[in-house]
């Protein structure tokens, strides 16, 4: 069972794999499953992975981090894990200062509806 | 002629890893896996809404069963009849894998944190061996745990469950037609050919 989990990871990592969900994420007529719906457990792990290996080669590509990072599971799932915990405190910096941003100032004057 | 044997080997490495992988890119193409079997057709599928409803009776039903059988103990008696004979494996084993599992964590977040500093090789290796060390530290003590609850009332209806999916889910064609391989749970459980079962079982248990 393990051996099929690591060669879906490997697929998923494929250069292939990679264009056609990018092709996918694209064009409507490209796509990955025959199937549209009801996914099987091992497709919804195919597509998890699909999704990180993107984001990892995004970051490859901009020179975030070294291509090596690919060579090793432990590498990328860490970098996976570190990254996930980055970007959760990223979102509630970012939530928190739109939280800020509408709190209503205390000089700003509602118009009176019965005296209109 | 070294390098023409090397790039020899390399091109047929590569042939049989596009021929596996193109074997996996089967296994997902869609929510169904057919196999070849004694040169008979078969397929699991993903189960329908009305075979789940019939998995979640059958499985009541065993679990009312069960519980009525004294000789299948949960997990928590047999770590008591353990406990009770001076084995106290589990608490050890629990304290060491939760252990484990948060010096794994940060070790996985520094060494993450360190790949996106662009930190040298060496650093990044450093991590990436406690790290492998500590996976396998996490699976001998699991190995051990499971072994030692094998025979409990959760993995009973586990393996249960497992066999009655793989009852649902296995078809085999018949005249040109997809047809349920197994009429009825009975049929399912008098049936000889384990090979059969076990590798339908195991795709099976891949899509669900």
């Amino acid at each position: 069972m393990n051996k099929v989990y690591d060669k879906i990871i490997e697929l998923s990592k494929s250069v292939k794999a990679q264009n056609l969900f990018c092709a996918a994420k694209e064009l409507s007529c490209v796509r990955l499953f025959k199937n549209t719906h009801d996914f099987s457990n091992l497709q919804e792990v195919y597509l998890s992975y699909l999704y990180n290996f993107d984001s990892l080669n995004r970051d490859i590509i901009v020179d975030k981090i070294s291509p090596h990072v690919l060579d090793d599971k432990i590498y990328w799932d860490s970098y996976f894990l570190w990254k996930k915990k980055y970007s959760k405190q990223d979102n509630k910096k970012e939530n928190k200062q739109r939280e800020l941003s509408i709190v209503i100032r205390k000089d700003i004057t509602f118009p009176n509806k019965e005296k209109q | 002629m070294d390098d023409r044997l090397k790039e020899a080997e390399k091109i047929i490495k590569d042939m049989e890893q596009d021929s596996s992988l193109s074997k996996v890119e089967e296994l997902i193409k869609d929510n169904r896996i057919t196999f070849t079997y004694k040169e008979n057709k078969y397929r699991v599928r993903l189960l329908n809404s009305a075979e789940k409803d019939e998995l979640d009776l059958l499985r009541r039903k065993k679990f009312g069963q069960l519980l009525k059988d004294k000789d299948i103990l949960f997990e928590k008696d047999i770590l008591n009849q353990y406990k009770e004979r001076g084995l106290n494996v589990f608490e050890e084993t629990d304290i060491e894998i939760k252990k484990l599992d948060s010096v794994l964590m940060d070790l996985e977040l520094k060494l993450g944190e360190s790949i996106s500093r662009n930190e040298p090789e060496q650093t990044l290796k450093n991590y990436k061996d406690k790290v492998q060390e500590i996976i396998n530290k996490k699976k001998i003590l699991f190995t051990q745990r499971n072994l030692l609850l094998e025979f409990s009332f959760e993995n009973a209806i586990l393996n249960y469950v497992a066999q009655i999916i793989t009852y649902l889910s296995l078809e085999i064609v018949r005249d040109g037609i997809w047809k349920r391989m197994f009429n009825s749970f009975e049929d399912f459980q008098k049936y000889e050919d384990c090979e059969l079962i076990n590798r339908a079982g195991e795709y099976s248990m891949l899509l669900q």
